[in-house]
């Protein structure tokens, strides 16, 4: 879940982005392509067509569900939009190291997914 | 595992209790059976929307099942009948349970999560 | 074998039902909190169908004034006969 504390603001052109501990967005309409950016670079990670491909089926699935996807749906949903090619989790874990659900939905403007560890 | 889902939308927060406990336990790789049973064949209705006070719903939720591989749905028969509703009145394709087979139901999972 | 637990009066819930209808033949009905209610006449009644498998616990019917009034057909059990009815049984699933 998104929380309402605000840990820290990130400066994405002329606007201040607010974050919350575990920088997710506190308000999730302030996503922008830019925003993306700006948080993948704080953490050195530059984005390519692959990482913003998925990023859109993220902002898909949340559209939908109104929920950020656990890693295996995360998978599914992936193998649905880009192909069973990219629908993998080896691939995810090459664009999106450590935790894919959870790095992929912070950099996609969603809540963290409240149901993967 | 089996999880039972008896609360009607909005009322409380049983019902989303209870699809968490479902989504959980699928985004683990349990084979997850849910079954509505009493009000809570309410959740199925379609035509929902968020609340009154912009609250999230739970029927994107529904709609999200297939994503986490939950697809064995069952609903109690009697339950849609005495609330005037049929499987056409229905958000998603579910498969309807008679009576007499609930108490297998129940018996026959190892874990039953009952919301 | 599956012991159910029931917490709601059946004179105001109706979840009671639901209940029944999920008991498979063998299995037993523990009425703790406000269930006690339907361990007294005439809402006993609603539980003919598991005849000789219906309990109340005794610790809920005594704070609520009731220890001694159940219905013959009701069999109450304390803290510790829960217990025994829990280790006799497979599993448990509550209603409420």
């Amino acid at each position: 879940m998104a929380t309402t504390s605000i840990a820290r603001q990130v400066r994405v052109g002329e606007r201040d982005i607010a974050l919350d501990p575990e920088g997710y967005l506190v308000i999730l309409a302030d996503w922008t392509p830019a925003v993306a950016k700006t948080l993948a670079e704080e953490e050195g990670r530059v984005l390519t067509d692959e990482h913003w491909e998925v990023i859109e089926v993220l902002r898909d699935f949340y559209a939908r569900y109104e929920m950020a996807p656990a890693m295996r749906p995360l998978v599914k949903a992936v193998g649905q939009a880009l192909g069973a090619d990219k629908g993998k989790s080896l691939h995810l874990m090459k664009l999106f190291p450590e935790s894919p659900a959870k790095v992929a939905a912070r950099l996609a403007g969603l809540p963290k997914p409240t149901n993967c560890l | 595992m089996l999880v039972v889902l008896r609360h009607a939308p909005h009322g409380s927060s049983w019902l989303r209790e209870g699809l968490d406990v479902a989504l959980v336990g699928a985004a683990f790789g349990q084979a997850v059976t849910l079954l509505f049973l009493g009000d809570g064949v309410e959740a199925l209705v379609r035509n929902q929307q968020a609340g009154a006070l912009g609250q999230k719903g739970t029927h994107p939720t529904l709609d999200m099942l297939a994503m986490y591989d939950i697809e064995k749905l069952l609903v109690d028969s009697e339950s849609l009948a005495e609330r005037g509703l049929t499987l056409e009145d229905l958000q998603l394709p579910v498969a309807p349970i008679a009576a007499q087979a609930l108490p297998a139901l129940f018996a026959e999972h190892a874990a039953v999560f009952n919301f | 074998m599956l012991l159910h637990l029931l917490n709601r009066s059946p004179a105001s819930s109706l979840v009671h039902r639901d209940t029944l209808r999920a008991m498979g033949e063998e299995d037993r009905l523990l009425l703790i909190e406000d269930g006690v209610y339907g361990a007294l006449m005439p809402l006993a009644d609603r539980f003919e169908a598991i005849h000789g498998r219906l309990f109340a616990l005794r610790e809920d019917l005594a704070s609520r004034g009731l220890d001694g009034r159940c219905d013959a057909r009701v069999t109450v059990v304390d803290m510790e006969g829960f217990v025994t009815l829990t280790e006799e049984s497979e599993r448990t699933v509550s209603w409420f």
